[in-house]
């Protein structure tokens, strides 16, 4: 039943097209939204509340592997994706955020801090869940050109096409990406158009201003790397300002350490000079006298 | 250096003089030979990461996978007119004032653009629909703001109470010291009054002297009959100001005092305790009180 149901319907479809009701969508995009195994619970509620913004995006289930990321293409091309955000955690604390477009490339790997997610209180605002965002970049994005490659990738993966499954109608809320410090900011803001049922002492010179209350999550990306393929390929850039957070453990690690040994040092060291100071018995001590 | 700064050749100084008027002109590490660089402690670090930055291929990428000839509406990216820039990035207030504008400004722009295309913008106040944050969250986030502010209004309020009573206080000196004053200035009026009367007459008017004491004079002289206060007598029991270390530790006074020793006491019977007085005596004294 259900595959002559299929066949008509398909037969529907084609004919609407030859109608002239065509599948409007010119803009199809679809994001695939997995993370690794290891993902602690911050990590995890960021990508729930990426899922929650964005409705184009598929959620899978944890990849075992972090050394195969090629088998991601083909979980895309699995689930009919085109783009796909993967969260490697490393070592349960650090999250690498890869952006890639699948099959053939670029991708990206990025480097997350400073994650506040939605679930806080202090983040105010709040939006339909499915509308569509309008993507706000900073102007330094055009600076260089592996900045304009991110821009263009994350209006690709970030932003939701028109017409996608389970969008909604009105534009609510704005998603901002900022370059300040070498870093890209990751603000998401609702729209808050003034009228009189919210804001006191409204007069008719507020009409159309907008205020902004922040929705969340929000995030700082530092690239790492540029690949030409999906997840591999050759590096077209390496970010030389990047530590890896494995490195700053290390150092201030090693700093620790330095601190006892020189303090132990300074000890023996201050031991020996006291004894020195003492001298030698002189001719005329109590000892050599009486004793 | 310095202590085989003798050693060295001509040669070698002169290398070293060209070095000092190098100085000013920086030279990368990739231009330096190895033998260039004086590593004394041996802890330089003299591999340098090579970076790719492959900035013609980024472009042909860029290029190849951008999305091309599309109306503003598919993606809704709005470019910033102006580049933020910020001297110090760890300003909190004024990080987030710039993104704050930044995007303020992309949804000035976009909302002309998305009202162009014949979109609806403003969602409507009864389209109800989910939203991303659930109403418990959302109620959540309401009460701790309440609780915020009343919080901020509480601790204004215990401010405003403790600078009130700072002020209290400060009345209540001002007064006392008033009728201190006060006090002071009829006492010296009594006095000279007095003086007059016994200039004037030399007989003395003790009537008159009483009437007065018992007159104007009544408060303080009924103070100066009450003695020390039991503040007073504390204070000269336990002590008050004052150094508190070595005072019952002996000095050379009080081991030279042999003042209160007695050696009569100590070869003295042994009387045990006074006796209880019969029962008669106790009554009588009894009702003596």
């Amino acid at each position: 039943m259900a595959s002559v149901y299929k066949s008509a319907k398909a037969g529907e479809k084609a004919e609407n097209k030859s109608n002239g009701t065509v599948d409007r969508r010119i803009n199809k995009q679809r994001v695939l939204l997995l993370s690794s195994r290891g993902i602690t619970y911050r990590h995890r509620h960021l990508m729930n509340d990426l899922e929650a913004i964005l409705p184009q995006a598929k959620k899978d289930s944890k990849l075992d592997s972090k050394s195969h990321l090629h088998i991601l293409n083909e979980l895309a091309e699995l689930s009919n994706c085109n783009n796909c955000i993967f969260f490697e955690v490393r070592k349960r604390q650090d999250l690498y955020m890869w952006i890639s477009k699948t099959p053939n490339g670029p991708s990206a790997k990025l480097h997350i801090q400073n994650i506040h997610t939605m679930d806080e209180l202090k983040l105010t605002g709040n939006s339909l869940k499915g509308s569509r965002h309008m993507l706000s970049f900073d102007k330094n994005f055009d600076a260089s050109p592996h900045y304009q490659l991110l821009k263009e990738m994350f209006t690709q993966v970030y932003g939701v096409p028109k017409g996608a499954r389970r969008s909604k109608p009105f534009i609510d809320h704005i998603l901002s990406f900022s370059i300040v410090d070498n870093r890209i900011w990751f603000r998401n803001y609702q729209i808050v158009e003034k009228n009189p049922s919210n804001t006191p002492g409204y007069t008719a010179k507020d009409q159309d201003d907008i205020t902004l209350v922040e929705i969340g999550p929000r995030f700082c990306m530092t690239v790492i790397r540029v690949f030409e393929g999906s997840f591999g390929g050759s590096t077209v850039f390496e970010n030389p300002e990047f530590v890896s957070p494995n490195m700053i453990r290390a150092a201030h690690r090693r700093e620790k350490a330095t601190k006892y040994n020189s303090r132990q040092a300074a000890q023996t060291e201050r031991k020996a000079k006291l004894k020195e100071a003492e001298g030698k018995e002189s001719e005329l001590s109590t000892r050599k006298v009486f004793g | 250096m310095s202590s085989d700064d003798s050693n060295h050749s001509e040669e070698e100084l002169q290398i070293i003089q060209e070095d000092e008027l190098m100085e000013q002109v920086p030279v990368s590490l990739e231009d330096l030979d190895a033998s260039d660089i004086d590593d004394e402690d041996g802890d330089l670090i003299l591999e340098q990461k090579v970076t790719i930055n492959n900035e013609a291929a980024l472009k042909r990428i860029t290029e190849e996978f951008r999305l091309k000839d599309l109306p503003w509406i598919e993606t809704m990216a709005v470019t910033s007119t102006e580049p933020i820039e910020l001297e110090d990035v760890h300003d909190d207030l004024k990080r987030e004032l710039a993104f704050y504008q930044q995007a303020l400004e992309a949804a000035n722009i976009g909302r002309e653009k998305v009202k162009a295309a014949g979109l609806p913008f403003t969602r409507p106040d009864d389209y109800f629909a989910e939203m991303v944050k659930s109403d418990e969250h959302m109620e959540k986030i309401r009460q701790r703001l309440l609780d915020e502010t009343a919080g901020v209004k509480a601790s204004e309020d215990a401010k405003r109470q403790r600078d009130l009573k700072k002020f209290g206080k400060k009345v209540q000196i001002e007064k006392l010291q008033e009728r201190q004053k006060k006090k002071s200035e009829d006492m010296e009026k009594i006095k000279m009054l007095k003086r007059k009367r016994k200039g004037a007459e030399d007989f003395s008017t003790e009537d008159f002297d009483i009437e007065l004491d018992g007159g104007a004079d009544d408060k303080s002289n009924k103070k100066s009959k009450r003695g020390p206060s039991k503040r007073d007598k504390k204070d000269s029991k336990y002590g008050f100001g004052g150094k508190k270390r070595y005072a019952k530790s002996n000095t050379a006074e009080s081991s030279a005092d042999v003042g209160g020793f007695n050696p009569k006491k100590n070869k003295a019977p042994f009387k045990g305790q006074a006796k209880r007085p019969g029962k008669a005596k106790r009554a009588n004294n009894r009702n003596r009180k």
